[in-house]
């Protein structure tokens, strides 16, 4: 499966990537492919393009404030969970999607 | 009872220009002024038509004058012509300098309360701190001194013999300060004690003794009708200071009742047994200081100001305050344990594990701080790549000697002397000498510069007899009044050179202009080392001489002085207010005045290149050096040296040897292009950035056998080692950063981790700390593991974003993966946790 995801928590100092690094690496023992964009306190990074955003099947945003640039994801199926939920139980999020 | 003053009095108005008031000190000063004369004085206050007897410090003090108010001073007799020009230039040159800062009672903010002490269930008391400070004992309750409410009913002896008893009192009360003070280590107990000894010589509280004996009153009952009159009179000042001056009046009022009563009356001394917190409901100084300072841990007063004798007493002596907390009869008993912590301003009415436990982990920081302090006092200031800046001191006073070098001072880099020249008649050579002996002697071995005096401007002695200038700052000031004044300045340089014999003495000339000043100041000079040497008095044979730098054109010109001075000092703020025709104290003009001016920097520069044609040593001792933001200024200029005010010396070294040099060079040939001074103050601002490496992480900042035992304390600790390593100045708002960001979730990020973090500007640079704690704790963490290693993170908050955020997300990142986390427990020292760090993070090593 092609994903796409946001990470971004209130500080953009810590959980943003650690959440990144957790999805990335939960993906890959799932056997997915995914690109995760952090929005931090250094701005937006390795920027999801239109067609990352047009590829993908399932975005999912692990985010605890409004994100910037929602309207890019128009038409595409999105499971927003709390930051959180990315580092106490990514395997259930990826569950999810199976369904 | 006022003198009769004759239509010819000499008399004229001033305005007080003293912020807190006429209060003890310049009453004192006016007092002795007055007092020095044979003529009437008297002090009216135009504000509310009090009169009083100028040469009573007593009768001063209750006019209840405070700023502002117009007063008129007339005096009359023999000497009223010198008495005239005398307090008018005291009142019109000397007390506007008068003005001390009182301290305020500061009522303790609410919200201050660390979390620990939030969560700790043991009974807290909140009042004031009034002196800072941790201590720990028993309840000891002491009455407060108060004068008997009724007359006493003593049969009235014979009336000589009274007036008898009354100076028996007077001499014996007078013996006991005189002893106490003999016995006194400290500055501000002598200062009581010397208040107090005026107050029983006053002459208006004599005249009151003596009028109530005459009227036939037995000696207690003068006393007390006395002591009355003048407590109530105080009492009612608008002047919280001068209210606070009502329980000196009445204490000695006390004491002189108990010597009338022939020691019937017993002295309410109580000795303190054991560690012991002092309760009372006011304290008076004298028992203040009867109190076995080894056994006082604290004092809890219901009432007082912050300028009371006992709390000045208890700031100078160490000992923890804290005022207005209120029924202390009622929720104390005697004896009880309690911890006072007057930091905060809480008195502890039980002891609980956890108070306990907060206040010995906060006394093991505060020792750490004191340690690391005292560590970087004495070294000197050094930067990253080498440079050293000697940092001074500006001092006037022996213990301002011993201060600064307590402070870290790297020598004295201007002692000024006008202020002995400023009483009523010129020091003597012997007590000049008595004065730089002892300074130079305290500067153990180091350089004192002392500045011969410098009158003239705003600084006039009367029996100089100034001559009415237009201008006076463009007049005869310093050398220029020396031709005029050769005794004085003999006087001065004998006691000077006799001096040397003790120490390093320098000698800086104020106001030079000209080589012309430079060349007549050594004929003075010599002269002086002729008559010593021919009276066979020891001197130093090599006393360097230098000038102060603050007229343009001497200081834009130096060549001339290579050979006749051995070193230069500018002096900034004449210098800059020469420089641009603009007075500093003329709200008007003063911000054109600013030292920040592009053109000013370059005439700096300029300055500092010309001493280092001639290879001679340059400082800079004015205002502009006490300024942490010109720091990297002076660094990159060049200087040699700055002096500066003792209380900011040691954070003046810290940042010193953050920055570099070469950095600092860079950063002013950058200022050179600026267009004006707010372009200036912000390449300034940014130079504590770009001129500073404090690693962002560092083995002064790992913990690896921490023992917190809660969330709580490993915050506490995160913070204290932030505050330890000089890098937070604010740990109060650091704390509330890091508990705002825990608030909205835990940070801990399971597997046994957790990662506080915040940006704030309370922190100077951005920081890693590593806390690796000997017993796993509960952070509330996603997956309810217990924490067992704290990476706090600290995040300076700028405008122009920190450099340092690509290292976080790599270390934010890095802490998702198992193998860094194992390797971060199991290594076993900060060395090689230090350096697993620096190659993981990709750091380079500074």
């Amino acid at each position: 499966m092609r994903i796409i995801a946001v990470t971004a928590c209130p500080t953009g100092i810590a959980h943003t990537y650690m959440a990144a690094a957790r999805l990335e690496a939960v993906a890959k023992n799932f056997g997915h492919e995914i690109k995760v964009e952090t929005q931090g306190a250094m701005g937006i990074e390795n920027k999801l393009t239109d067609s990352d955003i047009r590829q993908a099947q399932v975005a999912i945003f692990a985010v605890d404030i409004e994100i910037e640039g929602r309207e890019r994801f128009n038409g595409v199926t999105i499971i927003q969970v709390p930051l959180q939920e990315a580092l106490k139980n990514p395997e259930g999020i990826f569950r999810k999607l199976q369904h | 009872m006022s003198p009769d003053l004759s239509s010819t009095a000499l008399q004229f108005v001033f305005n007080c220009p003293l912020s807190a008031g006429m209060h003890a000190r310049p009453a004192s000063h006016f007092a002795k002024l007055a007092n020095s004369l044979v003529s009437e004085c008297t002090l009216t206050n135009l504000r509310n038509h009090r009169e009083g007897n100028a040469k009573s410090v007593l009768s001063i003090i209750s006019l209840d004058i405070r700023e502002g108010d117009r007063c008129l001073v007339q005096i009359s007799g023999a000497d009223e012509q010198f008495g005239y020009t005398m307090i008018h230039d005291f009142a019109e040159q000397v007390l506007p300098s008068c003005d001390v800062p009182l301290a305020k009672s500061s009522p303790t903010k609410p919200g201050f309360l660390p979390r620990i002490l939030q969560r700790a269930e043991a009974k807290c008391y909140s009042g004031s701190a009034a002196s800072p400070g941790v201590g720990r004992g028993k309840v000891v309750f002491l009455n407060a001194v108060s004068l008997p409410q009724a007359a006493i009913s003593h049969h009235r002896s014979d009336p000589q013999e009274e007036r008898e008893r009354l100076q028996r009192a007077l001499r014996n009360v007078r013996e006991n300060i005189r002893e106490e003070l003999a016995r006194s280590g400290s500055e501000a107990g002598r200062d009581v004690l010397q208040a107090e000894l005026a107050l029983i010589d006053d002459v208006v509280f004599a005249q009151k003794l003596a009028e109530h004996i005459s009227e036939e009153k037995s000696a207690a009952q003068s006393v007390l009708e006395t002591g009355k009159f003048f407590a109530d009179l105080l009492r009612h000042s608008g002047s919280e200071y001068i209210r606070e001056r009502a329980a000196d009046v009445e204490e000695i009022s006390a004491q002189l009742l108990a010597e009338t009563a022939d020691g019937n009356l017993p002295q309410a001394a109580t000795a303190l047994q054991e560690p012991s917190v002092v309760v009372a409901e006011t304290l008076a100084p004298q028992q203040f200081l009867a109190l076995d300072r080894h056994f006082l841990k604290g004092v809890v007063l219901e009432y007082s100001g912050a300028n009371s004798h006992a709390l000045i007493l208890a700031r100078s002596y160490g000992v923890p305050a804290v005022v207005g907390i209120k029924h202390t009869k009622s929720i104390l008993s005697s004896g009880q344990d309690v911890v006072l912590d007057a930091n905060r301003g809480l008195l502890f009415a039980e002891l609980a594990p956890d108070v306990d436990r907060f206040y010995a982990r906060e006394e093991r920081t505060r020792l750490r701080q004191k340690t690391i302090l005292q560590a970087s006092a004495s070294t000197p200031a050094i930067t990253r790549d080498g440079v050293r800046l000697e940092v001074g001191a500006n001092a006037s006073a022996n213990d301002e000697v011993v201060l600064a070098l307590e402070n870290g001072a790297d020598g004295i880099g201007l002692f000024r002397t006008e202020m002995l020249f400023m009483n009523g008649r010129p020091p003597s050579e012997e007590e000049q000498l008595a004065i730089y002996e002892q300074v130079v002697k305290s500067a153990h071995g180091k350089p004192v510069i002392i500045r011969t005096f410098d009158l003239g401007g705003d600084k006039a002695a009367p029996y100089l007899e100034p001559a009415a200038e237009e201008n006076p700052f463009l007049g005869l000031r310093g050398v220029r009044l020396y031709a005029k004044h050769r005794d004085l300045l003999q006087v001065q340089l004998r006691a000077i050179l006799r001096a040397s014999a003790f120490g390093r003495i320098q000698i800086m000339i104020p106001m030079v202009s000209a080589r012309e000043d430079v060349l007549a100041f050594k004929e003075h000079l010599k002269q002086a080392q002729e008559a010593l040497r021919a009276e066979n008095i020891a001197f130093s044979k090599d006393v360097p001489i230098g000038i102060m730098l603050e007229v343009p054109a001497a200081a834009f010109h130096l060549a001339p002085f290579g050979t006749e001075a051995d070193f230069f000092s500018i002096g900034t703020n004449d210098l800059a207010q020469y420089f641009f025709a603009a007075d500093r104290g003329n709200p008007n003009v003063s911000r054109l005045s600013n030292p920040s001016n592009p053109s000013f920097i370059r005439f700096l520069n300029h300055i500092i290149e010309e001493a280092r044609a001639s290879g001679k040593w340059v400082g800079v001792c004015g205002d502009m050096a006490s300024h942490a933001k010109y720091v990297p200024l002076f660094l990159g200029l060049g200087l040699d040296e700055i002096s500066l005010p003792i209380e900011n010396i040691p954070k003046i070294k810290g940042i010193v040897r953050r920055l570099s040099a070469s950095a600092c060079r860079s950063l002013v040939d950058q200022i050179h292009s600026s267009h004006d001074a707010s372009e200036v103050n912000d390449l300034l601002a940014s130079a504590e950035q770009t001129c500073s490496s404090c690693p962002l992480v560092s083995e002064e900042l790992m913990i690896l056998d921490s023992d917190s035992s809660s969330k709580e304390e490993a915050m506490q600790e995160f913070i204290d080692v932030l505050y330890n390593s000089g890098r937070t100045a604010d740990p109060q708002k650091l704390e509330d950063a890091l508990w705002a960001r825990e608030y909205v979730y835990s940070t801990g990020l399971g597997f046994g981790f957790a990662t506080p973090h915040c940006k704030t500007d309370a922190i100077n640079a951005s920081s890693i700390v590593v806390l690796k704690l000997s017993e796993p704790i509960d952070w509330g963490s996603v997956d309810g593991v217990g924490v067992r290693m704290v990476i706090g993170i600290a995040m300076r908050a700028t405008q122009n974003g920190d450099n340092h955020m690509q290292v976080f997300s790599v270390l934010a990142r890095k802490l998702m993966i198992e193998d860094f986390r194992t390797r971060l427990l199991e290594t076993p020292n900060s060395p090689e946790l230090m350096q697993y760090l620096t190659q993981e993070l990709k750091l380079t090593l500074t």
